[in-house]
């Protein structure tokens, strides 16, 4: 298979994977939309390093989550090298949704957790079972549940505070 | 908001970007050539404006430096010009240690650890800088007056005391209230990195 179609399908089936990090990482559209082009860009230069032990999803949440954390260093420094009208992905519609005001309150609260709880929430929030989260975020399958109770307990508290 | 509601916002927005969205890969060949121009502007121009400033007061200073005609003047420009290549060479080590690319294939607590670290490095880094600002700014006003003062002795003990007085004044408050906030910045730096290594 053409490895621009083969990426191509692969974007597409995980594009929500690419808008959450990048949504999560970032504090305004601008930033987001920057990371949710970063992340793909670098997808694609390691693409051919995904040699399919894990699942495709495990792998992107690995390089989406590290290229976020770089992207933290960048914020404020850097501008965009590709015009909006060109980008990768268009989440206007998505901006004007009603689920934006929801997400936004996710969003707040997963806020106030630091880096390693938010990786941690991201992929509990995903589905991802202990191993998953373990194996990405690279601490231990007891560590995760560990932390797992503390960041559920933290939300929590947010919640019932907001 | 409940737990469970968290799950199905997280959900529900997942779906809603993925029937929203037709990924365009034709833009991917575009970004890798204007990737090339953009290491370029991934450094930061207000240090290097600072730098240019900095390093041509240093080389000015040394110009200058056959009016210096006292010991204590000439260990002043001295003292200065070593400030002047000091500072922004500070400045800009840990603007690059910042732009150090990271292994994307690495695990995130691997990266979170190199990232905490290289931001508790910077804020230190910039600690220093504004600590010697100080000495920068003391010696500063004593060569001032001695190359561009053309007025009285008395006239340049006034101008020295009152340029001291509102420079010490500015930087007091500025570096009070930088400090405060790089300090907890470390401090929280430090909880995590003690987090990842538990």
């Amino acid at each position: 298979m053409d490895k621009k179609y083969a990426f191509k399908t692969a974007i597409n089936k995980n594009v929500g994977l690419i808008f959450k990090v990048s949504s999560i990482y970032t504090n305004n559209k601008e930033d987001r939309n920057d990371l949710s082009q970063e992340i793909i860009y670098q997808l694609w230069k390691s693409f051919d390093s995904f040699q399919q032990k894990s699942s495709l999803s495990t792998w992107m949440y690995r390089v989406a989550m590290n290229v976020a954390i770089q992207h933290l260093k960048m914020t404020k420094r850097i501008v965009s090298t590709v015009p909006l009208n060109e980008q990768f992905l268009n989440f206007e519609d998505i901006d004007n949704s009603e689920i934006e005001k929801k997400w936004e309150l996710l969003k707040r609260h997963i806020d106030n957790l630091n880096l390693l709880d938010k990786g941690i929430i991201i992929l509990y929030l995903d589905n991802k079972n202990h191993e998953e989260i373990a194996h990405i975020i690279g601490i231990s399958t007891s560590k995760v549940g560990t932390k797992l109770s503390r960041i559920k307990e933290k939300l929590k508290k947010q919640i019932l505070k907001s | 908001m409940e737990l469970d509601d968290y799950k199905n916002t997280w959900d529900e927005m997942g779906e809603k970007v993925e029937e929203k969205q037709n990924f365009n890969p034709k833009i991917l060949n575009k970004m890798s050539k204007s990737k090339f121009n953009s290491k370029l502007q991934k450094i930061a121009i207000p240090e290097i404006i600072a730098s240019i400033i900095c390093f041509g007061s240093a080389i000015y200073i040394g110009f200058q430096f056959n009016v210096l005609n006292t010991v204590l003047f000439k260990f002043v420009g001295v003292a200065l010009i070593l400030l002047f290549i000091l500072l922004p060479a500070i400045s800009l080590y840990s603007v690059q240690q910042l732009y150090k690319s990271v292994d994307i294939n690495k695990s995130y607590a691997d990266t979170l650890k190199e990232f905490t670290v290289q931001k508790m490095k910077f804020y230190k880094l910039q600690k220093l800088n504004i600590t010697l600002s100080y000495p920068l700014l003391a010696l500063l006003m004593i060569l001032v007056t001695k190359l561009f003062g053309k007025h009285t002795n008395d006239e340049n003990a006034y101008f020295m005391i009152f340029g001291f007085c509102f420079g010490y004044v500015v930087l007091l408050f500025f570096s009070k209230w930088v400090f405060k906030k790089y300090n907890r910045i470390i401090r929280q730096a430090d909880d995590l990195l003690n987090e990842l290594s538990t």
